[in-house]
């Protein structure tokens, strides 16, 4: 029903608050969003109750199972099954919340420091800000992949190895970002008359300054989800990633790598996921980039 | 200028094309010149005294042993020694060596000087030989004359053992010393002279080893093709399409992708003999009196415990479907029929204690005081090694059927390093792991697995230790088997640890140019006699 | 101008002696390499006998001042898998492979992406722009082990046009190039039409237009001249990217590189290669990015002024 027509036409319900929502809805991204929608967010969230089998158990007599449009498939098992006769989709509905966990934690607390140190970096200047960028500097030129393998075989691969090494690479970039900002910010007039007006250093840079760098750490943080997903299931694959019990992606796809010949689902499906995943997000970060905050485009 | 573009692209890709078509497709002609085997690699290094036992694989070729092994029956049999004897109290082992074998390169005549040289290098400070414990046992390597050598040991070194080093399936490889005192290391890192049917050729790290026929070989067999290649390709994938597109032309290949390359038309050759096997130790079970390691409130302690999670395992399935039905069921780990010590009641018996029975599972547990509200919890820790593939298959499938009886096993995955630190420091009481191992004299095995000095700390208890210790002083044949089976059977009796498969070496071969290759499997590199292999003409 | 260079080249050193010490500190946490070296029949005797072969009987701090004096000359250490060979020693082996795959993989995405992003940046917002954009983002959204295994699939196994494993000649270099470097493709052509678009909308094209210079030669000549300064920086990151990327294509494709030495490495804990690995990799990445910044104080006065 053309919402456009005069407001003779429209139902009685269509009031306009509702109506300026849809023209505002039909300006968003809706195919990244749909895609991350049933991807990520309503998997991550509702897997028991979406998922069709259980991701941890699987039927030995089940193994290998092709997906139902092949021959031996059966819409009992939509997307096939593994090694093990556990069902690939339920495996890649759990893996979901995996994937999704680990990138909003690890991004949350790599944020969230990278933020603060940037903060404190710009705002402060000299021996802080020095000491701050070559921690920065030397945090961007670790060899990322070669410190998770050495670190995950010094501590065993878990959650925690995981998160943290994705927090120690994540961090700096946000430091980078919000210090740049800071240093233009705090040069504006209105910060002089906060000091002058005698706010406190962390009132300034808590209130007055960071809200204004808010945007650009909301783009970072969303293309960012995409890239911490990338570099987990690379880790993953190679051993050195999340611990095999979880239904990772990552450990999914390296799992069904050798049977790659013969049994190509165990190892496409799960690709596919990532691949859909990693693509909306930046489909919506480049869309929230250019909305909020175009002097991003460099990102 | 779109379209000045858009040629620009098309003739691009046009040659890029042309470039890619032009590379000539790999072809399957037989018989070949060069044969090529595609193994998942191993420590690349001629220095033979630093490299483990499976990794000989890469010296089968060229390097011979005194003793060695029928392809066919897995008898020892004369190789570069015609005749063996050892004095009755087995302190002393006399070898005769053969006449006129020549070193490759021009190196000279094969005499007991290399022997002594050999096992030298076995004994150096860096050695780090599998069997190196065994060689230092040693008091002296004497040459009688050209072509006779006694060893004389410290300890009575019983025939097991003794063949067993010396053999081919052992690390005693015959080196020219003549090279040596030429060419020091260096010679035998570029260029190592040996007496095999094949000789080195080069190598490229990461890549390939090749070897050359040896047209003087002292068997006088002649082997059929010129040149042979060991392809270095870890990935099991990778593997199976080099062998389909005929870049390879025999692979070994995990048994997950076995029904494939059959379909796929793929010939596959066993070993005469099972050569390694399977099993689940775990960890905490330090029973010997005054052991301060030892946790009673360690999850394997209770004997129920352990036997509950052995009976709760359906093996018969786990052999048809991770292993596609190409094992045999151990009754006792470690032990094969033609071992030491092996008692033909074990099988009964094994059917017995060890039949699946999920109900009675649950009941030990309940026994145990573990149940719904306070199910039993604890760690299997696997592991992957190029060409080990089944730790994590065995790992996950186990875990399910733990899982049926309720019981909570957590899979993680260590690299082997680390599984192998934990249980030599006495930190796995919570953990089990799967051992993957070949096959060695029951009593090497018995020394290192269960007995306190060895490395491997999963089942140790007083008993084990009492009647070992008698084994060790016994030189009596039957005396050390009866010792032996007794502890073969407190083993079984204990449930000491998880019992599984014993398998055969496996490989696969491209049917237009491999028609048969019989080899023994014993032989320290599992695949071997490479010299024997057929090609289609 | 020569202050700014000493204190950026002070920082450098700085970044790869930490460096060394954390990987230093974690290698040798991640376990005894013994455990890997001996077989399972070693006996604590044997045990010590190699500690103190390899010197592993000393104190950490001790083992790591003797690593940094002998790293000062040149020498980073036996490896202790490859017996015999020098841990630099391998690398120098290694890298030329790794060397070669990388700067084929630049270059099929260099040819890729120019041409695509100045087109897209030209004919903006038309369809090629809109190709080009889906380009960039499957670029930067695939997994490269999975691109790998599944190129390998199709062009190895499938259609059998290409090997799929190990280094020989053009036909082996084609995949794990395509998987390096497909995620640079993108990350140019992006970079490569943002500078482009900033360009074409300057006054002096506008006013070359005006002049009568054909169109092609406006692009070519005078935009990507110009446009070419920003991409600079980000050659640095393309470079460590490229060099950590090759770990896991070489691990797919078996390629005997410097990525799949140092994995190796890793498994059986022979840490002085995973140093040298690591102190390189990292050694090259600051590098870049050290004479990226020079290159850049050089040509934009204000940076020096910070």
């Amino acid at each position: 029903m053309p919402l456009q027509s005069s407001t003779r036409t429209l139902p009685w319900y269509a009031v306009p608050w509702i109506v300026d929502g849809w023209q505002k809805v039909k300006r968003y991204p809706l195919i990244p969003l749909a895609i991350l929608l049933f991807m990520l967010v309503i998997p991550a969230i509702f897997a028991p109750l979406v998922a069709p089998h259980d991701a941890f158990q699987g039927s030995l007599s089940h193994r290998l199972m092709p997906p139902f449009w092949q021959e031996g498939g059966s819409t009992e098992h939509i997307l096939g099954t593994d090694k093990l006769g556990r069902d690939m989709l339920s495996r890649i509905i759990y893996g979901a919340r995996v994937s999704l966990t680990v990138s909003l934690i690890a991004i949350f607390v790599g944020g969230i420091i990278g933020t603060a140190l940037g903060l404190i970096s710009g705002y402060f200047g000299g021996w802080t800000d020095a000491v701050i960028m070559r921690l920065v500097d030397i945090s961007l030129s670790l060899p990322t992949i070669l410190l998770a393998l050495v670190l995950v075989a010094a501590v065993g691969p878990s959650f925690g190895t995981v998160i943290t090494v994705l927090i120690v690479l994540l961090w700096a970039r946000y430091a980078r970002l919000v210090r740049g900002e800071t240093l233009a910010i705090k040069e504006l007039d209105f910060i002089a008359r906060a000091r002058v007006a005698g706010a406190s250093h962390t009132r300034i840079m808590g209130k007055y300054i960071f809200p204004n760098v808010v945007n650009s750490l909301i783009v970072l943080a969303t293309l960012q989800v995409g890239y911490v997903i990338l570099l987990e299931s690379a880790l993953s694959f190679l051993g050195a990633g999340l611990p095999r019990a979880e239904p990772a992606w990552g450990v999914m796809v390296s799992d069904g790598r050798e049977l790659i010949v013969t049994a190509w689902w165990v190892s496409m499906f799960p690709g596919l996921a990532i691949m859909l995943t990693v693509l909306s997000l930046n489909l919506m970060g480049d869309w929230l980039r250019d909305h909020l905050d175009p002097k991003l485009r460099n990102l | 200028m779109k379209t000045k573009l858009t040629s620009l692209f098309a003739g691009l890709l046009m040659a890029a094309a042309a470039i890619l078509t032009a590379a000539p497709a790999p072809g399957w002609a037989a018989p070949v010149k060069r044969l090529i085997f595609a193994s998942a690699g191993f420590h690349e290094s001629n220095r033979f005294w630093t490299i483990a036992r499976p990794d000989h694989l890469q010296f089968e070729p060229f390097w011979e042993t005194l003793v060695g092994i029928d392809p066919k029956t897995g008898d020892y049999i004369p190789a570069l020694a015609t005749k063996w004897s050892s004095s009755p109290d087995f302190r002393e082992w006399t070898f005769h060596l053969r006449k006129g074998v020549q070193f490759h390169n021009g190196y000279g005549e094969f005499t007991s000087q290399d022997v002594v040289h050999a096992h030298s290098l076995l004994i150096r400070k860096d050695s780090t030989a599998t069997l190196r414990p065994f060689w230092a046992t040693v008091e002296e390597v004497k040459p009688l004359d050209k072509y006779t050598v006694v060893f004389r040991f410290k300890n009575p070194a019983m025939p097991s053992s003794m063949l067993f080093g010396a053999s081919r399936s052992g690390d005693l490889r015959m080196t020219s010393k003549a090279q040596w005192d030429k060419e020091g290391i260096e010679g035998l890192d570029k260029q190592p002279a040996g007496t095999g049917p094949f000789q080195y050729a080069g190598r490229k790290t990461g890549l390939n080893i090749l070897f050359k026929r040896n047209d003087n070989h002292w068997s006088g067999n002649k082997v059929e093709f010129e040149e042979l290649e060991f392809r270095i390709a870890r990935e099991e994938a990778t593997r199976l399409a080099l062998l389909l597109s005929g870049d390879v032309h025999i692979a070994d290949l995990p048994r997950e992708l076995h029904k494939d390359a059959l379909a796929k038309g793929l010939k596959r050759f066993q070993s005469s003999l099972a050569v390694d096997w399977v099993s689940v130790y775990m960890g905490g079970l330090w029973f010997i009196t005054g052991d301060k390691s030892f946790d009673p409130k360690a999850p394997f302690v209770n004997k129920k415990v352990r036997q509950a999670l052995n009976i709760s395992i359906n093996r018969e399935e786990l052999l048809k479907t991770v292993f596609a039905g190409r094992a045999d069921l151990a009754y006792v780990s470690l032990w094969v029929p033609t071992s030491e010590g092996w008692n033909s009641k074990w099988e009964s018996r094994f059917k017995e204690l060890y039949a699946y029975n999920p109900e009675k599972a649950k009941q030990l547990l309940k026994e145990a005081g573990y149940g719904p509200g306070n199910p039993l919890k604890f760690e299997f820790w696997a592991f992957t090694e190029p060409g080990e593939s089944e730790g994590p298959a065995i790992a996950d499938a186990l875990a399910i059927y733990f899982r049926n009886v309720g019981v909570q096993a957590e899979v993680q995955m260590h690299d082997w390093a680390k599984i192998r630190t934990a249980y030599r420091k006495k930190q796995s009481k919570n953990f089990m792991w799967p051992n993957i191992i070949g096959w060695r004299p029951a009593d090497q095995g018995v020394r290192n697995f269960y007995i306190s000095k060895g490395n491997n700390h999963h089942y140790e208890d007083d008993f084990l230790e009492k009647t070992f210790g008698e084994v060790a002083k016994s030189t009596d044949a039957k005396k050390r088997g009866d010792l032996l089976q007794a502890i073969g059977n407190h083993i079984q009796e204990e449930y000491a640890d998880i019992p599984l498969f014993w398998f055969r070496n496996e490989v696969f071969a491209n049917p237009k140019v491999v028609s048969n290759w019989v080899y023994p499997g014993p032989a320290a590199g599992r695949s071997s006699h490479f010299e024997g292999i057929k090609l289609v003409q | 101008m020569q202050r700014f260079m000493a204190v950026r080249v002070l920082q450098s050193l700085m970044a790869i002696l930490v460096m060394s010490m954390i990987v230093f500190g974690l290698a040798r946490i991640s376990g005894n390499p013994l455990d890997v070296m001996l077989p399972i029949e070693a006996l604590p005797e044997d045990y010590e006998r190699l500690e103190k072969h390899w010197g592993l009987d000393k104190p950490l701090h001790e083992q790591y001042f003797i690593f940094v004096k002998k790293a000062l000359q040149g020498d980073f250490g036996q490896s202790l898998k490859y017996q015999g060979k020098s841990a630099m020693g391998l690398v120098a082996e290694r890298l030329p492979a790794t060397l070669e795959l990388a700067g084929f993989a630049l270059l099929i995405s260099a040819i890729l992406a120019l041409p695509i992003g100045v087109l897209a940046a030209v004919a903006k917002g038309s369809s090629m722009d809109t190709a080009a954009k889906i380009i960039a983002l499957l670029g930067q959204s695939l997994p490269a082990f999975w691109l790998g295994i599944v190129l390998m699939w199709i062009f190895a196994v499938l259609l059998d046009w290409l090997p799929s494993s190990g280094r020989g000649g053009l036909q082996h270099l084609i995949l794990p190039a395509i998987t390096l470097g497909w995620f640079q493709v993108a990350a140019i052509m992006r970079l490569v039409r943002s500078s482009m678009l900033e360009v074409l909308d300057s006054e002096f094209v506008k006013l070359a237009r005006v002049k009568g210079i054909p169109e092609w030669k406006v692009v070519w000549k005078h935009c990507l001249r110009n446009a070419g300064i920003a991409p600079l920086t980000f050659f640095a990151i393309i470079a460590g990217s490229l060099l950590t990327g090759s770990v896991v294509t070489e691990t797919v494709f078996t390629w005997p590189g410097v990525g799949l030495l140092v994995v190796d490495a890793v498994r059986s804990r022979d840490f002085q290669v995973v140093q040298a690995v690591v102190i390189m990799f990292a050694g090259i990445f600051i590098l870049c990015n050290l004479l990226v910044d020079i290159l850049y104080a050089y040509l934009d006065p204000r940076i020096r002024v910070q």
